[in-house]
């Protein structure tokens, strides 16, 4: 961490900071040009607040050297991790795939779709059961109905199951149940639910929350890993930003950045990203090519009557093809699927 | 268009409205409702403003249905436009790689960029003579001398050449000796400048504004090619978000967008978008997997010593094994290198 202080800043006073700083057990750097006077902190500046050290009014500005985060920064391990999810490795050479319905509608529909995704080369199956949607009188869910239905179809069609939370409550049912607990990108910021999260040993999938930089989103993962549970696998969903025609924009150089700053497997979802499902092939196709660990992709067995979502859904033979597709350009990116 | 009436607006107001509009040669759909009346406008709007209408207080307001781009819509020209640059077609079957320095810096500099790019397979070469750098004390590039220099290094290694134009009064010079004249993301709302250009026959390569939305940059294709000069290609080179830890955030799906809107061919420039060299090679291929027509990098025979930009500029050495990479991609997108 570097600290400047303001020009004209009196050496008592910069003395007396960089002695608070020592008793919290980092050492001091300390250098003195004509007009300003630079400190240098040296040593785990993790537990320092930034903050903090701006209360103090000689201070002119303080910029962190090291990322604030540690289980989730990959400078600290040895490699990139592979989340084991019910015998699905996710992160190694074999890209994931995850694919199912927005939303659970009944149980013959889930169960045909887990079918069709199997079929096709899914490895896990996703369905919302509960739903955050923008609009309150936008159908929110079958919720404990769903569960069961989707506890069914992923067991019968020997898929693992990933679904979303969205509230402390059903964390107990969710770690019988689910093999992969997502947390949806507005929740993202719900630090609550992540900590009781990181008291379980269910691996979890962390949403990038809508306007989440990539440092927030490392520190989301944080809460969950600090805690002890390391098992966590992220998935870029596309940010807000001013272009309308997409429901969000995909950032792929996310991909590449997380890659860079953390071990942990990081997957897209072209389907939220996009919102528009003739996008959807093209955007999977980028994504394996930066680099991405897998996708997870909305597909619905009647698109045109969904409950929700249908308009980024794949229908059954779009998915086959695109399965298909893919494996052209998996080898490409050194990767299986 | 569409036109929403307040609830209760008076007959003699909407009257006004309607006469104005069948004035303008628009046939009118009234659909009046319990609360609301609606005009449904039939006709080529295109070039209607819709404010206009919407000043009148009784209006509620108007949705534009069509685009307001008429010469760069794909509605009225569905087959994709190839833009002939030299003896390069650009939007064809074949991948178009547009690579050099940032900026001009020596003859000898220029000369040793163009050979390497050409022999790795480039087809047109960059290269910076005048530069809008954000700071003002930042190199302002060689301006005339770059420009000569970069001519001479493209017709010494057979390369067209593509160099950016930054004020309306040098089109004419440009227009002598460019074979692609740029018009770069902060002059893409540089209208004189555009109209300017629109006069010539020399093929444009217009680049999406810092926070442009799709829509605003198929704008100004439209006041290039509205003034007469059809050969427009576009350029994706990123946009500003709240992210910070790459230069822009590179948006693939709007190369999905443009080729859905308009017939224009569009490239895509990772250099400037990420900002950081070793993001640029996975970026590209997830371009060319997202269905873009070219790409423009950046390749400096000295990166650490350049004199703008070094940080996101490739190896000669680099380019040529991205250059390899991507020969093996372009089959699976249907292309070739």
């Amino acid at each position: 961490m570097i600290i400047v202080m303001k020009p004209g800043t009196p050496v008592k006073e910069s003395n007396r900071l960089k002695k608070e700083l020592e008793k919290q057990g980092v050492s001091i750097d300390m250098s003195r040009g004509a007009n300003y006077c630079i400190l240098g902190v040296v040593g785990d500046t993790s537990g320092l607040d930034p903050d903090q050290i701006r209360v103090n009014e000689w201070v002119e500005k303080v910029v962190r050297v090291t990322e604030p985060y540690k289980c989730a920064n990959k400078v600290l391990h040895s490699g990139p991790d592979v989340i084991e999810v019910s015998g699905v490795p996710v992160g190694g050479k074999k890209l994931t795939v995850i694919a199912g319905p927005c939303s659970v509608e009944t149980a013959k529909q889930v169960n045909q779709v887990a079918a069709i995704v199997k079929q096709n080369g899914a490895q896990m199956l996703r369905g919302s059961a509960f739903k955050s949607r923008n609009f309150p009188y936008a159908f929110q869910g079958l919720r404990d109905n769903a569960l069961e239905m989707l506890y069914e179809a992923a067991k019968k069609n020997h898929l693992p199951l990933v679904t979303e939370i969205i509230s402390v409550e059903k964390i107990a049912e969710f770690v019988e149940h689910v093999d992969l607990i997502q947390v949806g990108a507005r929740s993202m910021g719900n630090v609550e639910l992540l900590k009781e999260l990181g008291k379980t040993n269910v691996p979890i999938l962390l949403k990038r929350g809508p306007s989440a930089t990539v440092e927030e989103w490392l520190l989301a993962a944080e809460y969950i890993m600090s805690r002890g549970n390391e098992k966590v696998i992220l998935c870029e969903r596309g940010i807000r930003t001013f272009e309308t025609y997409t429901r969000n924009t995909l950032d792929l150089s996310a991909i590449l950045a997380v890659k860079k700053l953390s071990q942990l497997p990081v997957l897209v979802d072209p389907s939220r990203a996009t919102g528009i499902w003739w996008m959807v092939a093209d955007m999977t196709k980028a994504a394996i090519m930066a680099g991405a660990d897998g996708v997870m992709l909305d597909v619905h067995n009647d698109p045109e009557n969904a409950w929700s979502d249908g308009v980024q859904s794949l229908n059954p033979q779009h998915f086959a093809q695109l399965m298909q597709e893919l494996k052209g350009f998996a080898k490409l990116a050194g990767r299986e699927i | 268009m569409i036109v929403v009436f307040k609830p209760g607006a008076p007959e003699n107001e909407k009257a006004k409205i309607k006469n104005m509009l069948i004035k303008a040669n628009f046939q009118i759909n009234e659909i009046v409702g319990q609360n609301l009346t609606i005009y449904g406008v039939i006709g080529d709007t295109s070039s209607y403003d819709p404010r206009t209408i919407s000043v009148n207080a009784w209006v509620d307001k108007v949705m534009r249905v069509q685009e307001p781009y008429k010469l760069a819509n794909r509605l009225f020209h569905p087959e994709n436009s190839i833009i002939n640059v030299k003896d390069v077609q650009i939007g064809g079957k074949r991948l178009v790689i547009m690579a050099g320095p940032c900026s001009v810096e020596t003859q000898t500099q220029i000369n040793t960029v163009a050979k390497a790019v050409k022999e790795s397979g480039a087809a047109i070469l960059r290269g910076g003579a005048f530069k809008p750098r954000t700071s003002p004390y930042s190199f302002q590039g060689l301006k005339e001398k770059g420009l000569e220099m970069l001519v001479k290094a493209g017709r010494k290694n057979k390369l067209p050449v593509v160099t950016e134009i930054m004020s309306a009064d040098k089109v004419e010079e440009f227009a002598a000796c460019v074979d692609l004249i740029q018009v770069g993301a902060r002059n893409m709302q540089n209208y004189e400048l555009l109209k300017a250009l629109g006069k010539t026959k020399v093929p444009v390569l217009l680049k999406r504004g810092l926070s442009a939305t799709i829509e605003e940059w198929l704008m100004s294709a439209e006041y290039i090619m509205s003034s007469g000069n059809k050969n427009v290609v576009l350029c994706e080179r990123g946009i500003r978000t709240f992210e910070t830890y790459t230069r822009n955030t590179l948006d693939l799906s709007a190369v999905s967008a443009i080729k859905k809107l308009s017939h224009l061919p569009i490239i895509v420039d990772p250099s400037h978008a990420a900002g950081m060299w070793w993001m640029v090679e996975p970026l590209a291929k997830a371009a060319i997997a997202a269905g873009a027509d070219g790409l423009m990098i950046e390749v400096h025979n000295d990166p650490a010593n350049a004199w703008c930009d070094g940080a996101q500029s490739l190896k000669p050495e680099r380019f040529a094994t991205l250059l390899e990479q991507l020969r093996a991609l372009a089959p699976l997108v249907g292309r070739e290198l």
